[in-house]
């Protein structure tokens, strides 16, 4: 059987599915050699909406897209935070070499404001990145928000609940992330523009606790206070 | 010395037509009883004159507008028009309520004769939809006289104003009521006749100080000009015959305005980052609405969209029946670094400036921040959110050590969160932190990172005192 494949695909004419066509959407590189491989090769796909799905922050999810910051804020693009979670923290972004400057963090009020803010940022021809963690977004908006990352050509980021992940969404790709063995980051494609869901990957992001030496009784410390 | 008077016979309503929209018949009324005193061509076309009781003009244009006369506030709009003129003409005197003088011989030279000074400032009059008598004389007193009775002369021709003075009749002479009656019994009429009288004679059976009156108006007597000077802020206002309730039709009033900030900026080449917007209403406290801008600016297209978004944001609270816009803040200009000839569309500052703008005019510009790390040994101590930077900073980034700083976590809790659970992993840790001594705010604590049984990475310490916080999350 294998025979037979192979001499179909050598003499091209068994078409594969999964290779991405010749004029792949533009896209830019995540960083992760194995992200960019389920991706078609490509990357976070430009002009259009990602959604990252999870029950909780503290899994690795700003890793995944801390190689995106480092390179925008670098290109001296501006990554907008709307309505993030926690307070991103200064120290840790800088020590991680992501330009500050290129950094704005904007908490806004109501579904309305956070819909136009992101709209007017996605346009914009100086965004980078758009990273937005909404309370509750329907169907439409996200159509809209489609629109404005492909007028501007922009990268849009969604973080979201995972359960969400059962209903659908217009959002050209979405993954759901969850914790992994050893640290690391499970991944898997819930939808992807062009390409198969279901692919899975685990990214080693299990280094950012790291740097000092764990301790290799620390219960014990406690317990001597 | 040859002097220009400028008579504004209907400034005020000028004024208050020049923000209206729809033209309907509009008065200007004194007095206790009511008395038309200036009425717009709708008015005047419906048959209302100047010096009409309100009462039959009332008959006349039911649907008549109508505004109290208030020197002051003439007074007021006369200084505006003096900032614009400011620009063609040099040394201007202002004669409150509505006289404005200028000295026209030395700016003759810089627009070639008098006839395109003259040219000039007609279009720029119109352009302001003002209606104005000109007038030119020798004497500034001379041209005033000449000015308010509406049929003055612009020439430089010595004799013809000569001429046009003496042919003045008393009555537009400017003397007290008691001299005029005087003059008049002694059969006067013109005050060709006056200057004929001997000086001598003149003071003894009338008064000295008719005598000088007579004197600055020949030019025999110095008649000493203040000039007024430009002030060093933009300060505009429009005043409205009806009060108006919505925001947007303050919008076509505004519009007028901050072309000529427009004007002005360009004038002064110069740029601004903030306006303040006063709106007076009637039963209630004026608003104040300052709008800053993230780059200097000077375009009013640019101030009107931020406008824009800002009424459709805050409804006005009360109706208004005038509003001002003062500008007190001026920023050089910067020449333009990105854009070249062949470089379509703004530059990314400006861009930027654009975005930026735009946001905080909507979300208010406490809800925008950028982050900065600060020296401090307490994390919730250790960064800053600041309000943006007007100049975008194009600095790289500092190259901080990755080996030398210790780790921390990428999420911060804007407060430290009990640990309820207990953590499956240590990883990290202890990391003493202690400090705060200094301004009473101490900690002492060891820091550790643990993954929690959910999964999530977590920043956790320990206080001396009160036991096991998350401080974080290795997001």
């Amino acid at each position: 059987m294998n025979e037979l494949l192979d001499s179909l695909m050598q003499d091209a004419r068994l078409w594969q599915g999964y290779q991405p066509s010749r004029t792949s959407p533009p896209a830019a590189p995540s960083g992760f050699a194995e992200l960019d491989r389920l991706l078609g090769n490509t990357g976070w796909p430009r002009g259009a909406l990602s959604e990252c799905l999870m029950d909780a922050p503290g899994i690795g999810e700003l890793q995944l897209v801390l190689p995106l910051l480092q390179q925008l804020s670098r290109a001296q693009q501006t990554v907008f935070w709307l309505n993030p979670p926690h307070i991103p923290y200064a120290p840790a972004l800088a020590r991680e070499g992501v330009d500050l400057d290129q950094l704005v963090v904007i908490h806004t009020d109501n579904r309305q404001d956070l819909l136009w803010t992101m709209e007017n940022c996605l346009r914009s021809p100086v965004t980078g990145l758009v990273m937005a963690w909404p309370e509750t977004l329907l169907s439409r908006d996200i159509r809209r928000l489609q629109l404005a990352a492909e007028a501007g050509n922009n990268l849009c980021l969604l973080f979201r609940h995972r359960k969400l992940a059962e209903q659908s969404s217009p959002a050209a790709l979405r993954l759901e992330l969850t914790p992994g063995q050893h640290q690391g980051l499970d991944l898997k494609i819930l939808k992807r523009r062009g390409g198969w869901p279901g692919q899975s990957c685990t990214l080693a992001v299990n280094n950012r606790g790291e740097s000092v030496q764990p301790d290799p009784s620390p219960v014990r410390v406690i317990e001597r206070h | 010395m040859l002097w220009l008077y400028l008579h504004f016979p209907q400034l005020l309503l000028d004024h208050i037509n020049r923000s209206r929209q729809e033209v309907t018949p509009l008065a200007i009324i004194t007095g206790a009883q009511p008395q038309v005193i200036q009425a717009c061509l709708a008015a005047r076309q419906q048959g209302v004159q100047p010096g009409m009781p309100l009462k039959t003009a009332f008959n006349l244009a039911p649907d008549l507008a109508m505004v109290r006369m208030d020197e002051d506030q003439q007074t007021r709009i006369l200084e505006q028009q003096a900032h614009w003129l400011y620009r063609y003409l040099d040394r201007i005197t202002l004669y409150p309520p509505d006289g404005l003088l200028a000295e026209v011989s030395s700016v003759q030279k810089l627009y070639r004769g008098l006839e395109n000074t003259l040219s000039l400032l007609t279009e720029a009059l119109q352009q302001h939809q003002l209606s104005a008598h000109p007038a030119m004389g020798l004497t500034p007193f001379a041209a005033r006289l000449t000015a308010r009775t509406g049929h003055g002369i612009c020439s430089a021709d010595t004799g013809e104003l000569e001429r046009a003075v003496a042919a003045l009749p008393l009555s537009a002479a400017e003397f007290d009521p008691r001299t005029l009656q005087r003059l008049t019994r002694l059969g006067l009429t013109r005050l060709r006749e006056v200057f004929d009288l001997p000086a001598t004679e003149l003071a003894r059976r009338l008064t000295p100080e008719v005598l000088a009156h007579v004197q600055r108006i020949q030019g025999r007597r110095p008649d000493p000009q203040v000039t007024w000077q430009p002030p060093h802020h933009f300060r505009q206002r429009a005043d409205f015959a009806q009060d108006i309730e919505q925001a947007q039709s303050l919008l076509f009033a505004l519009k007028r305005i901050l072309g000529e900030l427009e004007n002005d900026l360009r004038w002064r080449q110069q740029d601004t980052d903030s306006l303040l917007l006063v709106l007076h209403h009637r039963h209630h406290e004026a608003t104040r609405l300052r709008l800053r801008t993230t780059g200097p600016e000077h375009r009013a297209d640019a101030f009107m969209n931020l406008l824009r978004i800002r009424f459709e944001q805050q409804p006005l609270v009360a109706p208004v029946y005038q509003l001002e816009l003062v500008v007190k803040r001026f920023l050089s200009r910067q020449p333009d670094q990105h854009q070249d000839l062949l470089e379509q569309g703004g530059s990314p500052q400006e861009a930027w400036n654009t975005l930026i703008s735009r946001l905080q005019a909507r979300l208010g510009e406490q809800a925008l921040s950028q982050l900065s790390p600060r020296a401090d040994h307490r994390p919730e101590r250790a960064w800053s959110a600041d309000r943006l930077q007007a100049q975008h900073n194009n600095a790289l980034p500092a190259a901080s050590d990755r080996q030398l700083t210790p780790p921390r976590p990428l999420w911060l809790l804007s407060k430290p969160q009990p640990l309820t659970v207990t953590p499956g992993v240590w990883l990290a840790g202890p990391e003493r932190i202690c400090g705060g001594w200094w301004d009473g705010q101490k900690v002492q604590r060891d820091y550790y990172t643990a993954q929690l049984p959910s999964g999530q990475l977590a920043w956790v310490f320990r206080d001396v005192r009160e036991g096991w916080f998350i401080h974080g999350w290795f997001g």
